[in-house]
């Protein structure tokens, strides 16, 4: 019976704290929908020494504009955007295949001071490669015929992260430039699948207004 | 948007453009082509000499580990300034591509696959070209399997088996007699002991009549056996790797998930228990047999099988003194020389 007066006490007191606790953290918030424009993306990317080209386009869904005390007092500002971005890649292995896919992504990005920032993403696509080569096929009676663009669809997935710089803010300069390592997979590739690591290099442009879209967004400060 | 549609047409259709056929007989050629059958796209890169009208396909390992590695710099001075190599992949294998294939991964049809590779060869340089086939290691059950079947040794000039299996029972008695009779001689000479010990107790074990597992374990032990005998060539394949991939173009992570998945695939099973010494008086056909005194995973007495049961008047067996699996790379001059006085002979 006392166990039980006390464990209420501990459960009241508890939930009075976690609450004021609360209380005091909330941060100042301010939702707002703005026109944010969309970015243009193109990278080299390559795996070793394979060429390759990405370009895409980064529509913004997201931002979170948070302002943080830092201890020497100062204001600390983070930037965190998310986009979904479409994207159209190629890269050319020489004997293997060409590949051309198309892909949607989801982006992470977090802007720290407004300069530097980091990335992640993930999405889905459609792979079509182009054979390394001329290919025949021979069929029974050993007739053997040209088959014009060989190559197989696949479907795909990608995954990435990634840094770089951006220098619209400090600059004036309407430009990033970023980084990236990616790990791309296609499926079904003789039955199981095919990874390929690529490394990019790149940049974004981001125009004042171009194709604007109603976005979200949030300043928090903390 | 109109603009970037219109881009990515036209790297379409450069990209199609770029399908040109390239057929070119001259003594210095390097040149891929793929043969597509039955859901695989089969990558074949012809090297060398093909204005000498000889063609010799190699038949790899595995299954699944591709042609790549067998293009050394030795062979393309000592074999392919005379004759042409072609470096086949076989399905499943190297740069070979496709789709959800695996249900066609069968020894007959990869045997089929053999057949339209030489069709290919012949339609690319002319029907007069003469091809002469080189197994090894799992290439020589493949090898054996199209010598055999129907009238396929009309294709061909003559057969090198180098290293391999016509009969995977037979290989796996082989393999555990030849690591018991080495190991105890080792153990005996107090070398090695650890490892040696571990093998004869597996061997001493598994007696016959093996399973799939005991015939991979097998396997395992014989490929570490003949590193630790100092009369066998060592390889350094990581230097091969480190050499060879950049400059060949190997597409590496496709050459290791074909691998997985080709050595891990169901037919295996199948292959276990196959085993063609009783067709093998059908071969007349010339015969070269080329094998390592050391070759544990397919032992030298898989050589003198073939050469008594085959009816060919003219066959050669030549066992290597300092070589194990891959006599291909532990005794390069040996290998190349009977692969070339061969071909000038039955050419």
């Amino acid at each position: 019976m006392k166990n039980k007066k006390n464990f209420e006490r501990f459960l009241t007191g508890s939930l009075f704290l976690f609450l004021s606790l609360n209380g005091f953290t909330q941060p100042d918030s301010l939702i707002s929908r703005v026109r944010l424009s969309s970015n243009l993306l193109i990278s080299y990317n390559s795996s070793l020494i394979y060429p390759g080209i990405r370009i895409g386009i980064e529509l913004p869904v997201y931002s979170i504009n948070l302002t943080k005390k830092a201890n020497d007092g100062r204001n600390k500002s983070i930037i965190k955007d998310r986009f979904i971005s479409l994207n159209s890649g190629w890269y050319h292995h020489p004997g293997f295949h060409d590949n051309l896919y198309f892909n949607a992504e989801w982006t992470m990005r977090r802007t720290y001071k407004e300069r530097l920032f980091n990335d992640y993403s993930i999405g889905a696509g459609y792979s079509k490669t182009f054979l390394g080569g001329t290919t025949y096929t021979a069929d029974k009676n050993g007739t053997v015929k040209i088959i014009k663009s060989a190559g197989y669809n696949y479907a795909l997935i990608i995954a990435g992260a990634g840094f770089g710089f951006d220098f619209s803010k400090s600059r004036g300069i309407p430009l990033s430039v970023f980084g990236k390592f990616d790990i791309l997979t296609m499926f079904p590739y003789n039955s199981t699948i095919y990874i390929r690591p690529i490394i990019e290099a790149g940049l974004i442009y981001r125009p004042e207004s171009f194709l604007q879209i109603l976005t979200k967004r949030r300043f928090r400060n903390k | 948007m109109k603009r970037l549609f219109l881009i990515i047409i036209l790297v379409i259709l450069s990209m199609t453009s770029c399908q040109k056929e390239k057929i070119t007989l001259s003594q210095n050629v390097s040149e891929t082509f793929y043969v597509e059958n039955r859901g695989a796209s089969m990558r074949v890169l012809v090297e060398g000499n093909t204005s000498s009208n000889i063609f010799i396909v190699f038949v790899h390992g595995g299954p699944g580990v591709g042609s790549f590695v067998y293009n050394s710099d030795y062979l393309s001075k000592n074999i392919e300034d005379k004759y042409a190599i072609v470096y086949w992949d076989e399905r499943n294998s190297g740069a070979s591509q496709g789709n959800s294939n695996g249900m066609f991964l069968t020894l007959e049809q990869m045997t089929d696959d053999l057949k339209r590779v030489i069709q290919v060869l012949k339609f690319r340089y002319g029907q007069s070209s003469e091809v002469f086939i080189m197994g090894h290691s799992f290439g020589g059950l493949l090898t054996t399997s199209f010598m055999t079947d129907g009238n396929n040794q009309d294709m061909v000039q003559g057969w090198i088996f180098a290293d391999g299996s016509q009969n995977y029972p037979l290989n796996d008695t082989l393999t555990r007699q030849m690591l018991l009779a080495e190991g105890q001689q080792q153990i005996a000479s107090d070398k090695n002991r650890a490892e040696w010990q571990e093998i004869v107790a597996y061997c001493n074990a598994h007696s016959g009549n093996f399973s799939l597992e005991e015939s991979n374990q097998l396997m395992k032990y014989a490929a570490e056996a003949e590193t630790y005998l100092d009369e066998v060539t060592k390889v350094n394949y990581l230097e091969l790797l480190w050499n060879d991939a950049v400059k060949f173009n190997w597409p590496l992570t496709s050459m290791l998930m074909n691998y997985l998945y080709s050595s891990e695939a169901s037919f295996n099973k199948e292959l276990a228990k196959t085993g063609f010494s009783a067709s093998l008086k059908k071969i007349t056909l010339p015969v070269l047999i080329l094998f390592g005194q050391y070759d544990f995973v397919c032992p030298k007495g898989l050589g003198y099988d073939l050469f008594n049961r085959i009816s060919s008047a003219d066959k050669k067996i030549v066992i290597s003194p300092v070589s194990g699996h891959n006599i291909m790379f532990q005794d390069e001059v040996l290998f190349c020389r009977e692969i070339n006085e061969f071909i000038e002979l039955y050419r």
